[in-house]
């Protein structure tokens, strides 16, 4: 294994992620090797500085919170067997009888929460999302650029939200465009470049853009839209689609 | 920057998943690791528990502090979590860092907690409709997060691609798992696998001094 497979293996490590065949490798390269596991630690580190919001120590009765309830659940477990031994045939007395009618009562309230249970679920499959959503990550054409964009398109509401960030502010005259690219033979009406108009947009002073755009229905459709792209066109006539692809979609 | 220096120690040490072979001197609970101390949760020795805790709670509390903004809430949340660690076997000590195990449920419960509260909010105000700048109050914790990144780490990030950005924020900042993201950026598992490791490697290698 080259130093740097080891390496990826560590972050795989640190992301969780291992496959169980990695894992195993993992696991003998540390015997092999105690010191991956400052490699490791590092990796951590660099996770979380990068992601992880700072620590903050919890309140002090937390800690013993906790340990009383798991200690409580734990004993709670532990008596659980005891109720399930043998059952022994007993004489009549008023307990068992209100034991009967407790029973009847959880069965006659279970059978009612399954019907409650039974209506949400319908009421939710008539609001359930029939599609999923989809984010596209736009990465920009130019090297030297760090343009980005995330467009993230929800297709049950044909909407889209599109955050921008790094676009240097455009004359006045000239705007951001955002298209949608579609297949080749797709069966859809587009431009020469085989692309539909989403959405229009400027950036701050800072060079951000966030905003919330209507898509077209070509979201709904599997396997049709091939990339999503900006580009820079004349305010006046946006869909004349003049300008080159500033930042697109790596699909 | 959360503090860093008992993480080192403490997260993973050599004697992974090597406490009972033979010849092994028993240790005391304190000195074993993550995975350790795991497998004797796993066993019954609740002990265990109050370690890990002591190791972690300072990142989970927090993660649930910043996202859901209220420590009552918080507090409820790392009951959840530590709890949670103690009654299911959905952590796999040889697949991952603990660490990272508690960091995404963590943030993932958190969400799902802001979004009940928010769909609540929602339907109580279908019946009293508030002024809109009302709701901006529980809106987006992650922008208040990257404000607070160092410079030095904002420009490390930044020496990421954007899929590898956009892939890393998923997993460890939104709590997706890496099915759900292949799912949602509509490309392969494998690529997803790849480009977060990739990441996360470029991130460490940029960031070699400030974690020194």
């Amino acid at each position: 294994m080259s130093p740097e497979e080891l390496q990826l293996l560590i972050a795989g490590y640190v992301l969780s992620d291992l496959d169980p065949e990695e894992a195993a490798a993992f696991e003998q390269l540390l015997a092999a090797n105690p010191a991956i596991a400052e490699d490791v630690a590092q990796m951590q580190n660099a996770l979380e500085v990068s992601y992880a919001s700072p620590e903050v120590i919890p309140p002090a009765h937390l800690r013993a919170d906790i340990l009383n309830q798991i200690s409580s659940m734990a004993a709670e477990t532990a008596r659980r067997p005891a109720s399930t031994r043998p059952f022994h045939r007993r004489s009549f007395s008023w307990r068992s009888l209100v034991e009967v009618a407790a029973a009847g009562l959880v069965v006659a309230l279970g059978v009612n929460n399954y019907r409650l249970s039974q209506a949400l679920q319908t009421a939710q499959s008539q609001t359930m999302p029939q599609y999923a959503t989809t984010t596209y990550v736009l990465d920009a054409t130019q090297g030297d650029s760090v343009a980005s964009a995330v467009v993230t398109v929800d297709p049950n509401n044909l909407e889209a939200t599109l955050t921008a960030e790094n676009l240097p502010p455009l004359p006045p005259g000239q705007v951001y465009v955002l298209w949608t690219v579609l297949q080749q033979d797709a069966p859809f009406t587009v431009d020469e470049k085989a692309a539909i108009l989403t959405g229009v947009f400027q950036v701050d002073s800072q060079g951000s853009a966030s905003k919330t755009i209507a898509v077209p229905p070509v979201y709904r459709v599997g396997g049709v839209v091939s990339r999503v792209a900006v580009t820079i066109e004349d305010a006046n006539a946006p869909q004349r689609h003049a300008g080159s692809p500033i930042m697109v979609t790596d699909l | 920057m959360p503090a860093q220096d008992c993480r080192v120690n403490n997260t993973y040490s050599s004697e992974h998943m090597h406490s009972d072979s033979p010849g092994n001197q028993p240790r005391s609970l304190l000195q074993q690791t993550d995975a350790e101390l795991f497998v004797s949760l796993k066993a019954g020795r609740t002990g265990a528990l109050g370690i890990l805790y002591d190791r972690h709670s300072a990142l989970v509390y927090g993660l649930a502090l910043k996202t859901l903004g209220n420590p009552q809430e918080a507090e409820d949340l790392t009951q959840d979590i530590f709890v949670t660690l103690w009654r299911s076997s959905s952590y796999d000590p040889s697949r991952g860092s603990l660490r990272t195990f508690l960091a995404i449920m963590t943030r993932s419960r958190a969400i799902d907690r802001v979004r009940s509260r928010t769909a609540a909010q929602h339907r109580l105000e279908q019946w009293h409709p508030r002024r809109s700048e009302d709701v901006t109050a529980n809106l987006p914790f992650e922008q208040v997060a990257q404000g607070e990144r160092s410079q030095e780490v904002q420009a490390a990030l930044a020496q990421l691609s954007n899929s590898q950005q956009q892939i890393l924020k998923m997993a460890y900042y939104e709590g997706l798992s890496q099915s759900e993201i292949a799912k949602q950026l509509a490309i392969p598992l494998g690529t997803v696998k790849a480009r977060a490791r990739r990441g996360l490697l470029k991130l460490r290698q940029t960031l070699a001094d400030v974690l020194s």
